[in-house]
């Protein structure tokens, strides 16, 4: 059996699970089962979804803020300020989400099943100019910002502003910018480091949730002794995953900022709480009333995610 | 190429029909220029709007991302009309007659297959993107202001429905030209040497003429 | 078979129908549907029933692609710089670039065809397509050579060799496609062409000259023109500075601020100087609407292309091609500038079976990861590096010699585009006429590509004094 599986960009800290899955599934089933990861080859991002509910690949990654529509239960794990520390917890409460379901019907409707996340730091922003000093001074900033976290900010009085990733270097360059949010790994691949002057080390707005999933009939159709090869390298993938971030993406963000002269940028933990307050409700509750709009259990799964973060965080103190 | 042919016309039926369909085919492109024409404005109101009010355009580029598909389909029967997409044309700039309109018909009646094959590929690409139980119909949306997806997905079905038309059109008239064997059928686009000399056998025939409104209206026309 | 085996048999496919006349973006899109077909019915072993499934998931898959690929804010580009085109036809630059420059530089041999030679230079700084270039100069420049006694066939191959200067000298879409395919910045690359643009233009003069000397009768001078009316002739040509100007700053801030916005504004905004200026120049609806459909027409045209390559090119990434041949280039043992120079060279026989566009984006993803390792790797430095510049700066090299590469293929047959515009705009000019006027430049252009590659400074000055910005 050969999976195709698209993801896109380069081979990066945010695709390890997948090669480490492609690793470990060919080793436990002594190369019956392979998988052929193509980077941009087989579907544009954006579509991922659409080539998995065609049946044109079998597994594929994605990220929820690039189709709200396509996906509306999982941005809740986008929303702004759930207070996810580390990539850890952001790892249990994606796959406590995933099992979800709503969730599984939500995606059923591509003849999707969600495998596992791609779990990611909370987004902070690299900026040019002027140092905010306190959060009143992102009021009027342009800063780029997608989806739960560009509605924070625009409590705060910036202007989220579009721009693709692959633009941001250049539109923080020229100005049209002043503030790029992204998790670290993207700051370094996009470039903004280059140009930036500042980053704000605790805003923590929140981040962006980005599903691995597989063709439910694809899945189906693999024999026992595959799928358990697949279902039972999950974890090991993800702690493979999560080492590497931590390790060498997270170790090298540090030395990157002082070779590059970046400022940090650190607010007062009463400002950080007062923003929250500002932000988080409020969007939460639009957020619940959309989904009851479109028939969805909204307050059910914000108050499963605030529950499970409340649960871990008190299981690891 | 045949991207300065021209296409005759008489009174019959295919003829008649085809100058019905190109004003439709007109319009469109009209539509895709105009569409070029509203990026322009675009961004003469995100650039204005971010220098001189402090505030930029919100959704600027998913606007661009709906304009695009818009700007790139919806005139292709328009150019295929005028045989403009282009094509090698050494083999059959050789050929001549019977010859010539067989081979036209069936490379034509290939690519039929190809829109029909689209058509039903890119439905299937709106569909999945349309939900009538959904806000705003929308099953998926644009990654800054969430603009449903499904219009600008729509333009590429309905431009290959037309396309799709447009050649039904031309194999009838290229199999009008097989049965008659004709040096100058109506309804296609002739390339340059048949058309020169077909233009001038219609002088001695007066049975046709090269259409006045693609001349007029055209890009083609030798006068801008 | 194994993919990689299908994808061979079904490219040998898609060059047979295109030389039948097939339209080149339907061809390669049947190719395309037809690998994608074939390749997932292999995946169920050719099982009869499951033919049905393969059809329709390569019918789905390709369905996809004429709006996903061209709903892309980065290609919103290439209409504009086609418009800025037609506009500045409106604005009446076209004919007093021409003007003035047959008033300076009419006197010298082949008077006319220099003159030719430096408008289309000049209006490539408004226009960003080839095509459009050549077709607006073939309706003014041809008709005054021939008045001269110019051999229509060499009158007719200046316009369409003039008319690739579009595409080096910013705006051009086809660097902004190069941009787009190889991930690089846009801007970057936009200024990259310039002095290539002019050092081209330079050698293209030079070998009319040259003709001009050589040859008796060939291309008389057309004298005569007093100092006043050389001077009378510039103001009418000063808009195009301002063009110029509009789109430079959003590119890059040669006064050491930032840069006023990105490229695609700066496009946008350069149309729409332009427009401003036709409008005040008498251009109302009726020509506006011509200038739109002309617009729209070239636009069709090219994304007709775009995406019918794409489908193909979707079909070559489930074939696994492209892994196949950039291993293929890793694995070589020769000095990379062979490797570099063979790369061209194939790129120069492609360009005759096929147009800029359409091979770009066809063998980009294949090529490009190929070169950047030959050079020593994305992030290598000009020290260790195999051409002696940095992972960024030869992304931005090879960009120019591709896209002159590319250029070449707009005047050879069998498909060279500025050719088939030029006599389609002309009724007494045939396409095998434009070929032969045109093939004396081919030798011009590869004096520019060896020139480029002796001297990689000629591309990197104004990129690396914009980065040490
Ligand atoms: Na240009
Ligand atoms: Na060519």
């Amino acid at each position: 059996v050969e999976w195709n599986v698209s993801v896109w960009g380069k081979r990066r800290a945010f695709t390890e699970h997948v090669e480490k899955m492609k690793e470990l599934v060919e080793q436990k089933t002594n190369g019956e089962f392979t998988m052929n990861i193509s980077y941009g080859g087989l579907s544009k991002n954006r579509e991922n979804l659409d080539g998995i509910s065609i049946g044109a690949f079998e597994m594929a990654q994605f990220c929820a803020g690039y189709h709200r529509d396509k996906n509306p239960t999982i941005t809740v794990l986008e929303l702004p300020f759930l207070g996810v520390d580390t990539l850890e917890l952001e790892r249990e409460l994606s796959e406590v989400v995933y099992d979800h379901p709503a969730v599984e019907a939500d995606l059923a409707r591509w003849n999707a099943t969600l495998l596992m996340p791609s779990p990611m730091p909370q987004y902070n922003v690299v900026g040019k100019g002027d140092k905010p000093s306190k959060l009143e001074d992102f009021s009027g900033l342009a800063v780029r910002a997608t989806g739960g976290i560009g509605q924070a900010m625009e409590k705060v009085g910036a202007v989220p502003t579009s721009v693709t990733a692959t633009e941001a270097r250049q539109a923080l360059d020229s100005g049209i910018v002043q503030g790029v949010a992204f998790a670290p790994h993207a700051h370094m691949s996009f470039g903004t480091v280059e140009g930036g002057q500042w980053w704000t080390t605790n805003l923590n707005p929140g981040t962006v949730n980005c599903p691995v999933v597989v063709n439910t009939d694809a899945l189906n159709a693999l024999s026992d002794e595959h799928r358990e090869a697949l279902m039972s390298s999950v974890e090991e993938s993800l702690d493979h995953y999560v080492e590497n971030y931590n390790t060498n993406t997270m170790g090298k963000w540090d030395p990157t900022l002082e070779e590059k002269g970046i400022e940090k940028v650190t607010f007062g933990e009463d400002e950080i709480a007062a923003f929250e307050e500002k932000a988080a409700g409020p969007i939460a509750k639009a957020w619940v009333e959309e989904m009851n709009g479109r028939g969805l259990p909204g307050q059910e799964l914000y108050d499963l995610v605030t529950k499970t973060i409340e649960e871990k965080k008190a299981q690891n103190q | 190429m045949a991207s300065a042919s021209s296409v005759l016309a008489d009174d019959s039926l295919v003829s008649r029909l085809d100058r019905r369909l190109f004003r439709v085919e007109g319009w469109l492109a009209l539509v895709s220029g105009l569409a070029v024409f509203s990026l322009m404005l675009l961004a003469v109101v995100s650039v204005g709007g971010r220098n001189f009010f402090g505030q930029p355009l919100p959704g600027y580029v998913d606007w661009i991302e709906q304009a695009m598909p818009l700007i790139a389909l919806s005139g292709i029967a328009f150019v295929q009309r005028l045989g403009g997409h282009i094509r090698m044309d050494i083999v059959v700039g050789m050929l001549k007659g019977r010859a010539l309109w067989v081979t036209e018909f069936v490379t034509t009646f290939l690519v039929l297959l190809l829109v029909i094959v689209l058509i039903y590929g890119s439905w299937a690409h709106f569909q999945r993107s349309f939900d009538f139980a959904a806000p705003l119909w929308s099953r998926d949306s644009s990654i800054d202001i969430a603009l449903p997806l499904w219009p600008a997905k729509l333009v590429v079905p309905v431009a290959l429905f037309i396309l799709g038309l447009r050649l039904v059109l031309q194999l009838f008239a290229y199999g009008r030209a097989i049965a008659s064997g004709t040096a100058s059928p109506v309804a296609v686009p002739l390339i340059e040497d048949a058309a020169t000399q077909a233009s001038r056998e219609a002088e001695s025939v007066h049975d046709a003429r090269v259409d006045e409104e693609t001349v007029r209206d055209t890009p083609q026309s030798r006068d801008i | 078979m194994e993919p990689i085996e299908i994808g061979i048999a079904v490219t040998a496919g898609l060059l047979l129908v295109v030389i039948l006349g097939m339209r080149v973006a339907f061809a390669a899109a049947i190719a395309g549907l037809v690998g994608l077909i074939w390749i997932f019915w292999s995946k169920k072993g050719y099982a009869p029933d499951q033919f049905g499934w393969a059809f329709t998931v390569a019918a789905k898959t390709a369905g996809q692609v004429p709006h996903s690929k061209v709903a892309s804010q980065a290609l919103s580009l290439i209409p504009t710089f086609i418009l800025i085109g037609y506009l500045a036809y409106y604005a009446g630059l076209t004919r007093a670039l021409f003007e003035a420059a047959k008033r300076w530089m009419g006197w010298v041999p082949g008077g006319l065809a220099v003159s030719t030679i430096f408008a289309t230079a000049g209006f490539s700084a408004v226009s960003g397509a080839s095509v459009a270039t050549s077709a607006v100069f073939a309706r003014i420049a041809i008709p005054e050579m021939l008045k001269v006694g110019y051999d229509k066939r060499f009158a007719a191959g200046v316009v369409a060799a003039g008319g690739t200067l579009a595409s080096l000298i910013p705006p051009s879409a086809i660097l902004v496609i190069y941009a787009i395919i190889v991930e690089q910045d846009v801007g970057m690359l936009l200024l990259a062409g310039f002095l290539p643009g002019m050092v081209s233009a330079v050698i293209y003069a030079g070998l009319v000259i040259a003709l001009a000397m050589t040859i008796k009768g060939f291309g008389p001078p057309v004298g005569g023109y007093s100092w006043r009316q050389r001077l009378a002739a510039v103001p009418a040509t000063l808009p195009i500075f301002v063009v110029v100007a509009v789109i430079i700053l959003f590119v890059y801030n040669p006064f050491g601020g930032a840069a006023w916005g990105t490229p695609t504004e700066g496009g946008a905004i350069g149309a729409f100087v332009v427009f401003c200026m036709a409008v005040y120049r008498g251009m109302r609806w009726p020509e506006l609407k011509k200038a739109l459909i002309e617009t729209a027409k070239l636009s069709v045209m090219i994304f007709s292309i775009i995406w019918g390559v794409l489908i193909f090119v979707r079909f070559l990434g489930f074939a696994q091609l492209p892994t196949a041949f950039a291993d293929w280039i890793g694995g070589l043992e020769q000095s990379p500038w062979i490797t570099l120079i063979l790369i061209l060279l194939a790129y120069a026989v492609l360009g005759m079976f096929m147009d800029a566009i359409g091979m770009m984006l066809l063998t980009l993803p294949v090529v490009y990861p190929a070169v950047m390792a030959l050079n020593g790797g994305a992030f290598v430095s000009a020290e260790e590096s195999a051409f002696g510049m940095n992972g960024v700066l030869c992304g931005v090299w090879f960009g120019i010699l591709v896209v002159k590469m590319a250029e070449l293929c707009l005047i050879t047959p069998p498909i060279g585009l500025n050719c088939f515009v030029v006599a389609g705009v002309r009724d007494d000019i045939s396409v095998q006429d434009v070929f032969r006027g045109a093939s004396p430049f081919f030798v011009a252009d590869a004096l520019t590509i060896a020139t480029l590659l002796a001297f990689p400074a000629i591309v990197l000055w104004l990129p690396r004094l914009a980065m040490g910005n």
